[in-house]
Parts: structure tokens; C-alpha cells; sequence
């Protein structure tokens, strides 16, 4: 797949940021996993999306007015049957903030093994151009702020010191009954996005900011659930 | 750049053969004729031309209408004149200067200035030359014997200096020179319209008398060269970096998390994390570090962690304990052995002989210091310390002990250090009340230790910060350079 195309297409559509499928697609370019979708245009499409994909399922709003699916109610999670899937769309195009908006479709996705959320980001600063950031998902990220941020390219080494600063680093051990996650995973995905040649380095220019949030890491492996790329 | 070429390109600066000044008048005090008679003072020996319009001497020296009319190239040109008219001197010199340091403001300080640093720098280049500044006060190379400032060591030193600001820079020669720092050189950047901190970084890391580099950073307008020039030299030398103002960028902006996160001075925590530089908040933590890498040779191999506190005071090793080790250094209790060794000794009651160990002045003085001896002697074969923070408090000797206890102290810990070599970091921390008498009497036994090349310190603290820096630059390199 052409990477630069997704963010040349991007553009010519006037978009300031890739949508969600197409940032996803970026990110699996660079070797990222991310879940199988598919796309409906409505509740008619569920049937034969299903057959290529595992239940449970997330249906997700695509929309180029809506930037906060969730607070708008267009994100519904852990859908096991075509039927859940259907009524969940149905009532997505029924809802007050959805309805008065372009509707570009709707992204069945796969749900992501359970896990811990991590937070991985980019940023181009002024003067030290790229940057790339690790923190744990949910209040680490939103209320203590404790990430932290590496000017790109990173080695593996800066990679694992990125992990070992942050205050909640036990967590990924498996505090608290909880199993250990990989750190392997983490590592490889923070230098596939900011390392030698990863995803940031090479779109430099193009990129402004990066969120990968959530990252949802297992025992054995990490994928990107949500993305958002803002270009310019 | 290999390091030769690198050297090469930057000798005309640090060792100039010719020097012209721009601005000295006839009457002998506008701030170019004080720079003229500084570095004769400094010593300087070279050719000085002072280039005026019409005066056919300045002080003494035979003046030039124009950078291009001197009789030899220009190496050095010093010039403090009103704005407007620079660059088109700059731009008649035709090949003749090598590096011309404007100390003039009125450019990209002020906002109506900004163009005409965009025409300074164009000059520059379209003269053939390098430039520092504008908006500086000089540069300091004692190697050239040049100097913009009153004071400062005229001997050479290890410590590389760049500052964007000139008055700090003063400030670091002169205070820095109270403390012992010895400099390979200090440049004053300013506006960095072309030669920029990056460039000068890559000087001193070729630069075979700078060990140790310190920078005043407000800006990085090339902050991606410097990342790339300090991850590249993987902590082949201490960098220090002082920087001032933090960047804006981002916070109100950001359209993401990532984005309003990164909006302080992540970004600088990041390149000392990826590049082993240190990181110091203050003037006076600037000139604690850079006088431990001074001092002090780093040990990779077995980075600083262990350290002992010996001296008088026991209310002074408590706090500092608890200080080191919020730094990252423990000051742990010794083993059985050490401790039996030390019980040996049977030495007067109030000596506690774990770590820290408290030692009072009666204890201290005994034997004319031979007893602290003794001491550091089991504390080094048994205790193996990384490093060894001797603190003596100086009001309490008063009018107890004669002057040479302080002396004795210190050359008994010197000779344990010959007998152990290359095992621990010694550092001496001379407290004091603020005395007028005491505060002359440290000043001298500072400038005694300074010569044997002991890093003193005034607190606990300061030399906790110092030590910490060094085991962050011997913990980089160890995990860099296996």
C-alpha cells in the first residue's frame, strides 16, 4: 500500500485529519496491527460484513462533521449478532446528534482482545521537528499526565526508558492481581510509529499530531483501536 | 564533520592572529576601545586593526576605512556600532574576515528589527564571513587571549562555553573563576543569526582542551542539529544545559492529547534522556556540575551509587542522606566488617561509624587528622564507595583546633585516594555561617583544594546535585557504550 496516498487522498478532500479507517491504514502500512473491519453503508450491509468478521463486534459512526464519536452516541461496543449489530446502526442514524450529519458510512470492527489501554502520540515540534509519546490509557494520560516523550528516530533502548519512566510502569508488570502485558509489543509499536524509519520520521512534514488511543496490549501482542491523525 | 575540519574552521575564532574592532573612537571610550585595551591586558599578542571612517589612529594602533583595507586577513572582528549601518560593512569586507561578532542590538531582539537580521546575516554571507550575534558582549578564549570581559582565568581550562545571553555569560566567567572553573573558551551567541549553540557544540566536542560543555539556551531554533550532534557524539563529553524560557508551542493549540501534553519543556527532558546531556534549572547548579566534570573523572564502567558522607555535623548527614538519596544516591549504612574495622579504632564517644559517618572536631583533630585517616583508609579498602563527600563545618573548628587540622583532613584524604586510585569521586564541602573571618578562610582553603583539583562546594546539596549529574552522564554512556 501507498502510505503517502492515504494522506495525499486526505488532502484533496479538503480533510485536516485522516478519518479513523484511513488512519488505521496508515498505521497497519507501517506494520501496526489493527482490527479486520468492514464498512456498511447501512443496517442492510451487516449480514455479509459478519461472514468475514469475528464476533463480538464495535460499530462506529464515520462522519466528517463528527470528531467525538462517543459523545455523540456513535459508538456502540461488544455487539455479538448481526442483530445487535443492525439495531445498533438503526438507532445511530435515529439519534439526535447523528442525524443531521454527512454520513460517510459505518466501520464494523472487531473487537480487540482484553487488555491494558496505553496511549502512543507524535507531535511535531518547531524546533526538534518529530516526537513521539507513551502513556497508559485513561486517567494517567488525562489526569496525571505521566507520558513521556522522545524526539524521533528512537532506538529500542529509548523505547524501553519510555516505558520505565512513567510512574504507572508497574502496571504493565501486572499490579494488582492483573497480568503481566507485553512490554515487547509496546516497544515495537512505539518504534514502528517513531523509530528509524517509522510512520513519524517518514511523514514529517505531513503529520502535526498523533494519537493511537487506545492501544489495547495483551500478554502477546498490541493493537491500535482508535487513531487519529491531524495533518498540516 | 570530522574533527579535524572542524577545528581547523573554528581556530581563526578561538585563536586569532588578527584582530579588528569596530566602533573604538578617538577619544578612547566607547566599549570597542575598552575591548582593545582588555585583550592587550589578557595578553593578546596579534595585530589589532581599528577600523574607523576617518581617524587615522585609535589608541595607539593605525586605523582602516573598511574590513576589507587591513594589511592581513581578519580572523576576529569585534564589532559595537549603531545597527543600521553593519551590514554593509559586513558585506565590503569581500572575503577578508573569518568571523565577525556583532554586539550591537536593534535586530531580531525587537520586532522593526527583524528584517534587518534577515539583511545582517545575508551580508555576512555575502562577505564571505561567519557571524556571531548579533545582540552579544563578546567572547571570551584564553587560548587566543581575548577576552570581552574585566576578569577571568587566564590559564586554559576544560570547560566550553556557549551562551545565548551575554550578561549570564559574565556572570559564569566571573563567578564560575570564584569557584575554580578553568574555561576552554565562552562565546556569547546572542541572536545565533548564523553561527548558532549547535555549531559551537560541535567545536568543543573536536576540541581536544574542552572535557566538559556548558550551555545557556533561551532558543533552539536548530534544535533537530543539536539533537542529531549530541545523540552522534553518544556522551563522548558532559554536556551541561542551562535553559531559560520554556516553549509555548503547542498547549493553546493542540488538538489532541499528545499536543497539549508536550506544551512545557518535555522536549528538553527528552533530548537529555536520548543524548545523556544534563539537565540544570539554576546559574549556581550550572557551575556546581560543570566543576565536578571538571574535577572529576567519570567512571562509566561502574557508575556512581554508593556514596559515604564523613565529617561533623550529625544533624547535616541526616538531611543530606535523605537528600542523596531522592537524588538517585545512597548513602547506605556499611556491612558488619566495615563496621567492625571502624569499632576497632575504639575512637571517642559521639562518633557514629556506619554511613553517614559523623565525626566530631575532637575526633577529627586527633593525631593532627592521622585518626581521619585511619578512617577513610577502612571506609575505602572495606566500605568501597563510588564516591566520598568529606563535609567540614567550618564554625565549629573555631577557636578549637590550629589552621592546619583543615589541612591535614584534607591531605589525609588525599593520600587514602592515591592508595585506592580511580576507586571513588572525592568532593569536599566547606560549610560556614557567613563570617566575614570564616568566610576569608574558606575562600583560601577553596582555592588550596581547587589546586589539587578537589571540587569544593559550599552545601550538602550542591554537592548531591553535582554528584547526581555525574552518575547520570557515567549511567549514559554505560548503557550506550557496553
Amino acid at each position: 500500500m501507498d502510505m503517502n496516498q492515504i494522506i495525499i487522498d486526505a488532502r484533496k478532500h479538503g480533510r485536516a485529519a485522516l478519518d479513523e479507517q484511513s488512519g488505521k491504514a496508515l498505521l497497519a502500512g507501517y506494520g501496526v496491527a489493527v482490527p479486520r473491519t468492514a464498512v456498511v453503508s447501512g443496517a442492510a450491509g451487516v449480514d455479509a460484513a459478519l461472514k468475514q468478521l469475528k464476533t463480538p463486534v464495535v460499530v462506529k459512526i464515520m462522519s466528517p462533521d463528527i470528531l467525538h464519536k462517543s459523545d455523540a452516541g456513535g459508538v456502540k461496543v461488544n455487539l455479538a449478532s448481526a442483530a445487535e449489530a443492525m439495531a445498533a446502526i438503526d438507532a445511530m442514524a435515529a439519534s439526535p446528534k447523528i442525524k443531521g450529519a454527512r454520513i460517510d458510512g459505518y466501520l464494523i470492527e472487531e473487537m480487540a482482545p482484553a487488555g491494558q489501554e496505553i496511549v502512543v502520540g507524535g507531535l511535531r515540534d518547531a524546533q526538534f521537528g518529530p516526537l513521539v509519546m507513551v502513556g497508559l490509557g485513561g486517567i494517567f494520560v488525562e489526569v496525571l499526565a505521566d507520558v513521556s516523550f522522545r524526539i524521533c528516530p528512537i532506538s529500542r533502548l529509548d523505547a524501553q526508558e519510555m516505558l520505565d519512566e512513567l510512574k504507572g510502569a508497574p502496571i504493565l508488570k501486572g499490579a494488582r492481581g492483573r497480568k503481566a502485558v507485553s512490554r515487547d509489543a509496546i516497544v515495537d509499536v512505539l518504534l514502528k510509529v517513531g523509530g528509524e524509519n517509522g510512520l513519524l520520521m517518514r511523514h514529517a512534514a505531513e503529520i502535526r499530531e498523533a494519537d493511537i488511543n487506545p492501544l489495547i496490549v495483551s500478554e502477546t501482542a498490541a493493537m491500535a483501536v482508535d487513531a487519529r491523525f491531524i495533518l498540516g | 564533520m570530522d574533527d579535524r575540519k572542524v577545528i581547523e574552521q573554528f581556530a581563526p575564532l578561538f585563536s586569532p592572529r588578527t584582530v579588528a574592532v569596530i566602533g573604538a573612537s578617538t577619544k578612547g571610550t566607547a566599549l570597542p576601545n575598552v575591548f582593545i585595551r582588555r585583550i592587550r591586558e589578557f595578553g593578546y599578542t596579534g595585530e589589532i586593526y581599528p577600523i574607523h571612517p576617518s581617524a587615522e589612529q585609535i589608541d595607539g594602533l593605525t586605523a582602516y576605512r573598511t574590513l576589507a583595507d587591513t594589511p592581513k586577513p581578519v580572523d576576529y572582528a569585534y564589532i559595537a556600532v549603531s545597527a543600521a549601518q553593519i551590514p554593509d560593512m559586513l558585506a565590503a569586507a569581500k572575503g577578508h574576515v573569518r568571523y565577525a561578532q556583532v554586539i550591537s542590538s536593534g535586530f531580531g531582539e525587537v520586532d522593526e528589527g527583524k528584517d534587518l537580521q534577515n539583511v545582517l546575516a545575508a551580508s555576512a554571507r555575502a562577505g564571505g564571513m561567519r557571524l556571531i550575534g548579533p545582540n552579544c558582549l563578546g567572547l571570551y578564549t584564553p587560548r587566543g587571549r581575548v577576552t570581552f570581559t574585566e576578569i577571568g582565568p587566564k590559564e586554559l581550562g576544560p570547560v566550553g562555553i556557549i551562551s545565548q545571553s551575554g550578561g549570564l555569560g559574565t556572570d559564569i566567567i566571573r563567578r564560575g573563576m570564584n569557584r575554580g572553573l578553568k574555561f576552554s573558551g565562552l562565546v556569547t551567541v546572542g541572536n545565533c543569526a548564523d553561527v548558532t549553540p549547535s555549531d559551537l557544540a560541535e567545536f568543543y566536542l573536536a576540541d581536544p582542551e574542552t572535557r566538559v560543555i556548558g550551555m545557556y539556551i533561551e532558543t533552539a531554533q536548530d534544535g533537530r542539529r543539536l539533537f542529531e550532534i549530541l545523540r552522534e557524539a553518544k556522551g563522548r563529553k558532559p554536556v551541561v544545559i542551562l535553559k531559560g524560557g520554556r516553549t509555548q508551542q503547542g498547549l493553546a493549540a493542540a488538538a489532541s492529547h499528545t499536543g497539549s501534553l508536550a506544551g512545557d519543556d518535555r522536549v528538553w527532558v527528552a533530548l537529555s534522556r536520548q543524548t545523556g546531556c544534563i539537565m540544570v534549572n539554576t546559574l549556581d547548579e550550572f557551575i556546581d556540575v560543570l566543576l565536578a566534570f571538571q574535577t572529576l573523572t567519570p567512571r562509566p564502567q561502574h557508575p556512581t551509587q554508593r556514596v559515604v558522607l564523613f565529617g561533623n555535623g550529625g544533624g547535616t548527614s541526616v538531611l543530606a542522606t535523605d537528600f542523596f538519596a531522592r537524588l538517585g544516591l545512597d548513602v547506605a549504612p556499611f556491612d558488619k566488617q566495615t563496621v567492625g574495622a571502624l569499632a576497632a579504632l575504639k575512637l571517642p564517644p559521639g562518633t557514629s561509624i556506619t554511613n553517614p559517618v559523623d565525626a566530631p572536631v575532637g575526633t577529627l583533630q586527633q593525631e593532627e587528622g592521622r585518626v581521619a585517616e585511619k578512617i577513610l583508609d577502612i571506609i575505602y579498602g572495606s566500605g568501597k564507595p563510588e564516591a566520598l563527600v568529606m563535609h567540614l563545618n567550618m564554625s565549629a573548628f573555631v577557636g578549637r583546633t590550629r589552621p592546619e587540622v583543615l589541612d591535614n583532613l584534607v591531605q589525609a584524604a588525599l593520600r587514602i585516594q592515591s592508595h585506592y586510585p580511580g576507586q571513588a569521586h572525592f568532593v569536599l564541602v566547606l560549610r560556614s555561617d557567613g563570617e566575614p573571618a570564616l568566610e576569608e578562610r574558606k575562600r583560601e582553603f577553596r582555592a588550596k583544594a581547587g589546586a589539587l583539583g578537589i571540587p569544593v562546594y559550599d552545601e550538602m546539596v550542591n554537592a548531591g546535585a553535582a554528584l547526581a549529574a555525574v552518575q547520570a552522564h557515567e549511567r549514559f554512556v554505560h548503557t550506550r557504550r557496553p
